[in-house]
């Protein structure tokens, strides 16, 4: 008995070791230096969503710049990999030689600070983040986001172009600055379209927003969010904007359709979110990395680096053009052509500066001014949106 | 069927429980087994019916030689065991118990299960409801429907394995005719025991064992002197007891009732004094395991008062009896009494006298080894409590009690042990006698009781009916006591 | 112990270890993964490099933590699944307290405290569980659920709730404390030397209490026969009180230990389902106390270590969770084995 242990044992290792020893050669000797960056993605990096949206902007670099090559680690939450901290992964993606790591969600922010601060000859970019603008940054630790509430408002505006009974749901994460932005956005683009296009009361149009805890379901965590979509179709709301990083909603939606429902929705994050479900489909105001992040990585590459904090928007010329526009919106199937035109007209109108939908007087769910009558809201105000507009309904912040 | 025993050896490690053992059994006969605990009985038994595997040695049926490995295997040549304690399902009715291993397939059979069923016991005379659940049999009772299932499964070696512990002399004599007729039938029969009577009454021919080794065959009639020579190596002396003087009295139960056991105990006023020996008689469940466990605090009365040394000891517990001197010890050793998992020398740990934080290992183990020598335990002080044998496992509880007890309870204190062992622990147990300590048993064993105690006190059904001194009775009118005949 | 009976037993571990990969091996093969480049990987992962063995370390202190308080109830035969809760208790308590030392200078007062904090809200957990156990009935398996249950939800109810970030109600988790209210780790493997040091002490501490006290004994007696055990004059409740105590103590300081050194705050999944770990740990380790943290150190490794499937081969880590399961499976058939073997030596003096 000993004996066949002993032997399967050593045989076991001794192909370990064969196996071992040739790769250290073959990965010292590659032809040039490639420019290695790492990918933390907060969820599974095919999920047709946000995650999804960050992979292909890190294969568009790869594609873009030469000798770049991208490494990444998918599900970084604390439900879906126990025990393990943002500056663990960073070590582990420096180990296998990134130069310039990206941490993808809000949920990363203190984890990539801390790494930041430890390891200063690596370069930094937090998506979604502040910390240069709160002045918490590092000098290798840079904030990138995309000015989504373009986006959003698109979404709104096919949305209320839509709904017949008036009502619209918006699926929301958790309650935070980017969070409310992005829903009062939406209820923006939905509020314009009511009143100018269809040239309805405001006061008719119901806006609800639910969230769910988090960005996506965590089981026993968060509030379920396919739970929370049949919630909106059963009570009346035919269309349902999503916030959330995952596409719980389309799902439902298809389902409702199936009983004989009129049910839309809205998705988010990513490109080709509609695929499969023309029937339901509005459009989807997506998130397109590449740009921004070739930049940043040039940036590094050519000693250009500082430590600002971008928000990047759309091209107006053609928001949906790859290598320009970091904001798009593509129209799905089901949206109607008339909706289209106006939507067309809409986003034209946006880019010229004739529309201008966050412009006083707006105020906040309290009944708090937002901004005075003819002022335009600054960057900074936008950024920090304390509290839902007023005529959105759901919870402006924590009970 | 004739079967035949070639060389059989069992080993355990270096203990060699058969030991070559050969011996022929006729069809026809009913085959004694006689031997003292640890003879190597059961070790041959469960060889026999396939539920242990030989070393070496082999079997012939009828002549041809045969070879099987489970219990299945073994019913399939013929072969059918009646273990102690009957392995049943005491949650299933008799019937359906009796159709188990037989009926196979959806179709509910049970017409022509009851029609087999009743035509069996008729034919032994034995009086089964189909419809009652087992559980509530006794043990004599599960027996018969054992084996009434073994007979309908076409068994022609039957084999007993002590099957007049624990039952009625009443259902020993349906028994053991039905014994007889099954051999009429060409059946052949073996019966475990080590109960010289019963084995005397009913065998045929008897086989004594001892220490692995076949130690001499004899036909009927038997001379028991010789027998018990080849049992033990020399003949125990009996003893009989029956203290007329005692001192004043420890233990007093006033219309004491409480429910549990299979009867629980009524109306029942018992006084226990200083230094005599009293003996629990009565079908198992009737009520003595009740009265010892609330002489101990072990349950709490629901009527009446438990008085010991004119103390009230109603809502106190065993902790607070054994404070006092009480001692108790039941008779499922290893349920109850002994810690399996738990090795001798952390038996002995565990109630050593000075209770201190860290545990003085070399001084448990000095305990557990003088101990073992005194009490003539076969093992190691680091044996596993389960792994020692059962007389071994019952003279280690023996070894617990304490130096100086005012009461000792034991509940059947030497349920399967041989003649030789139980004289030993009746001697001991005397020694204490001799101190003023008061020992109240239970046994099943009539002759024990007459022997050993002073006094007896019979239990029916919840009841303590009779109370007389040993020296007073015989077993024949115990006997028609315990059957509820006074 | 003596040393044969470890010798056995680290075959047995040996023997565990090679069916654990035998079976992750098939299954491998079957989803087409390359077999030996996962294994590498998970070992270069994992214990390629001082940093990446700090970071086993650092899974291993709690795992450990949680693993000797559980030696003491599966002692007494109890099994506590509300260990889970019972870290997360840990957490809840520690970071109560640390909270109060946010403005605090001395914030290593407010760190021993919330050590303390820790081990009272474990042992206050699995003391529940426990007065439901021995003054209820109720089995401490349901009851060591439900409250894991509540836990959870009295820490998703605080982050959402009482101890939300300003203006944020996310599930992510609370404000992270400030770098004074961190447990100090060495510069090399940024590991905590306090944290090493509760790990250490754990283990030591339960080995001398359950070979060389009384109530390591009487701790065997009950759990192996609790009527018995009464019957030598051990009464089983307070003792089955007392391991509970132990083992919510201890999983209590790893859940501190989480707060403090590893997220720095509080967050829903805090309690890294080291728990449940924790029983499997040492069930694979036999219920012993040195074979235990060998085999904690192993899932701490595949824990580490699987974060390099995805990065390195694009596979999915939770590839780790089947090796986990595998593990747990060959300890199941070990157990089996064991069992017959030990049955075959039960019989020596029988008969």
């Amino acid at each position: 008995m000993n004996k066949i242990f002993l032997r399967i044992l050593s045989i076991f290792w001794f192909w370990i070791l064969i196996w071992a020893l040739p790769t250290h050669p073959i990965t010292a000797t590659a032809a040039e230096k490639p420019f290695i960056f790492g990918l933390l993605l907060v969820g599974p990096y095919n999920d047709h969503g946000y995650s999804q949206a960050h992979y292909e902007g890190g294969q568009y670099v790869e594609r873009k710049i030469a000798g770049a090559k991208m490494i990444y680690i998918d599900k970084v939450n604390p439900a879906d990999r126990p025990g393990i901290t943002i500056p663990q992964l960073v070590d582990d993606l420096m180990e296998k030689g990134a130069r310039l790591v990206i941490a993808n969600s809000d949920d990363m922010k203190d984890g990539i600070r801390e790494a930041a601060s430890m390891h200063p000859k690596i370069y930094f970019v937090h998506v979604s983040g502040d910390d240069v603008l709160t002045g918490k940054a590092p000098q290798n630790l840079m904030n990138l986001f995309g000015r989504m509430e373009y986006g959003k408002m698109m979404a709104g505006f096919v949305a209320a172009l839509t709904t017949k009974t008036g009502k619209i749901g918006y699926l929301g994460p958790l309650i935070n600055e980017e969070t409310r932005r992005l829903a009062s956005s939406a209820y923006l683009g939905a509020r314009h379209a009511w009143e100018n296009v269809l040239h309805k009361d405001p006061a008719d149009l119901k806006f609800q927003v639910t969230w769910i805890g988090f960005w996506f379901n965590i089981p026993g965590v968060t509030t379920d969010p396919t739970q929370v979509a049949h919630n909106f179709y059963n009570n009346g709301y035919d269309v349902v904007i999503s916030g959330i990083d995952t596409t719980e909603a389309i799902g439902v939606a298809q389902q409702k359709r199936l009983e004989g429902k009129d049910a839309w929705v809205v998705p988010y994050d990513y490109i080709g979110a509609c695929e499969g479900a023309s029937e339901v489909c509005l459009g989807v105001p997506y998130f397109n990395w590449g740009p921004g992040y070739v930049d940043c990585i040039q940036a590094v590459i050519s000693g250009d680096w500082k430590s600002e904090w971008v928000w990047r928007g759309p091209d107006w010329q053609d928001i949906n053009r790859p290598d320009t526009s970091t904001i798009g919106f593509v129209t799905g199937a089901a949206l109607p052509a008339s909706a289209k035109q106006s939507l067309n007209a809409f986003i034209k109108e946006l880019g010229a500066g004739k529309t201008n939908l966050l412009k006083g007087p707006l105020f906040y769910q309290d009944g708090s001014i937002f901004l005075k009558d003819g002022e335009i809201a600054s960057d900074q105000q936008i950024w920090y949106m304390r509290q839902l507009l007023e005529g959105m309904q759901g919870a402006s912040s924590a009970k | 069927m004739r079967v035949e025993v070639h060389d059989i050896h069992k080993h355990y490690g270096p203990v060699r429980a058969n030991d070559g053992i050969t011996l022929t059994i006729e069809p026809g006969r009913i085959h004694g087994i006689l031997g003292e605990n640890g003879a190597g009985k059961t070790t041959l038994m469960k060889i026999l019916a396939g539920y242990t595997r030989k070393t070496s040695g082999y079997l012939c049926m009828d002549q041809v030689p045969v070879d099987y490995r489970t219990p299945t295997e073994a019913s399939q040549l013929g072969i059918g065991m009646l273990y102690q304690d009957p392995l049943d399902f005491p949650f299933l009715s008799v019937l359906e118990n009796f159709m188990i291993g037989q009926a196979v397939g959806l179709a509910n059979q049970k017409k022509y299960y009851r029609k087999k069923f009743d035509s069996l016991a008729a034919d032994f005379d034995f009086a089964l409801r189909p419809n009652v659940q087992v559980n509530r049999l006794t043990i004599g009772e599960r027996q018969q429907l054992e084996i009434l299932r073994l007979l309908s499964l076409g068994i022609q070696v039957l084999i007993l394995d002590e099957p007049t512990t624990g039952i009625t002399n009443v259902q020993k004599d349906y028994l053991f005719s039905a014994l007889k007729k099954m051999t009429s039938e060409g059946k052949s029969i073996i019966l475990v025991s080590h109960k010289l009577k019963d084995v005397e009454a009913v065998c045929n021919q008897l086989t004594v064992l001892r220490r692995g080794k076949v130690t001499g065959e004899m036909k009927a009639p038997f001379d028991t002197d010789i027998l018990l020579e080849m049992m033990f190596g020399q003949t125990p002396i009996p003893f009989n007891r029956c203290l007329q003087e005692s001192g004043r009295t420890i233990l007093e139960l006033d219309n004491v009732s409480a429910p549990g056991g299979r009867s629980g105990l009524s109306d029942c006023n018992i006084r226990i004094r200083q230094g005599e020996v009293v003996g629990l008689a009565g079908l198992e469940g009737s009520g003595q395991d009740v009265f010892l466990r609330i002489a101990a605090g072990l349950l709490r009365p629901a009527g009446g008062s438990v008085m010991l040394k004119d103390k009230r000891m109603n809502a106190k517990d065993y902790h607070c009896f054994k404070h006092s001197g009480v001692f108790f010890q039941p008779s499922s050793r290893l349920e109850e009494g002994l810690i399996s998992g738990c090795s001798v020398t952390e038996h002995f740990a565990l109630q050593s006298d000075h209770k201190k934080f860290v545990t003085k290992w070399s001084d448990a183990t000095s305990d557990a080894k003088k101990k073992m020598t005194e009490f003539r335990i076969i093992g190691r002080p680091d044996s596993l409590a389960e792994s020692l044998s059962g007389g071994n496992q019952q003279r280690l509880l023996l070894s617990f009690l304490p130096r100086n007890p005012l009461l000792l309870l034991l509940e059947n204190p030497t349920r399967g042990l041989d003649m030789e062992s139980s004289s030993w622990v009746w001697q001991h147990l005397h020694k204490y006698c001799s101190d003023n300590t008061t020992i109240v048993f239970s046994s099943s064993d009539l002759d024990e009781i007459i022997m050993a105690a002073d006094r007896v006190l019979v239990f029916f059904n919840g009841k303590m009916i009779k109370d007389t001194r040993t020296c007073e009775t015989s077993s024949y009118e115990l006997g028609l006591a315990i059957a509820g005949k006074r | 112990m003596k040393p044969k009976l470890l010798l056995r037993y680290s075959k047995e571990l040996i023997l565990t270890l090679a069916v654990v990969f035998l079976f992750t091996t098939i299954i491998l093969l079957v989803t087409g993964a390359p077999v030996l480049a996962v294994y590498y990987h998970i070992f270069k992962g994992s214990l390629g490099s001082w940093a990446k063995f700090g970071h086993v370390i650092k899974t291993w202190i709690p795992l450990t933590l949680c693993a000797c308080g559980l030696l003491y109830t599966f002692r007494i035969g109890l099994w506590n699944i509300g260990v889970e809760g019972q870290v997360m208790m840990g957490a809840i308590f520690a970071t109560a307290v640390l909270r109060f030392g946010v403005e605090s200078h001395f914030s290593e007062l407010y760190l021993f405290l919330s050590i303390l904090a820790g081990i009272a809200g474990g042992a206050i957990w699995a003391l529940i569980a426990g007065y439901l156990k021995t003054a209820g009935g109720v089995n401490e398996i349901f009851a060591g659920l439900g409250l894991n249950f509540v836990a959870q939800a009295i820490i998703l109810w605080l982050i959402f709730g009482p101890w939300k970030r300003p203006g944020i109600a996310s599930m992510s988790g609370t404000e992270l404390f400030p770098k004074a209210l961190w447990l100090p780790s060495t510069f090399l493997l940024r590991i905590s030397p306090i944290g090493i040091f509760s790990a250490f002490a754990a283990i030591i501490l339960t080995a001398l209490m359950l070979r060389y006290t009384r109530i390591g004994l009487c701790l065997k007696a009950v759990g192996n026969n609790p009527k018995a055990a009464y019957l030598f004059g051990v009464k089983p409740q307070p003792y089955m009180l007392l391991a509970m105590i132990f083992a919510g103590g201890f999983s209590g300081v790893a859940g501190c230990l989480q707060v403090t050194d590893v997220y720095h705050r509080l967050l829903p999944a805090i309690s890294s389902n080291y728990g449940y770990l924790a029983l499997l740990v040492v069930m694979l380790g036999n219920f012993n106390v040195w074979i235990s943290p060998a085999v904690a150190f192993f899932f701490a490794c595949l824990n580490i270590g699987s974060v390099q499937l995805p990065m390195m081969l694009q596979l999915d880590s939770s590839l780790s969770g089947v090796i986990q399961g595998a593990s747990v499976l060959a300890a199941l058939g070990m157990q089996a084995w064991r069992m017959r073997i030990r049955s075959n030596e039960v019989g020596a003096f029988y008969e």
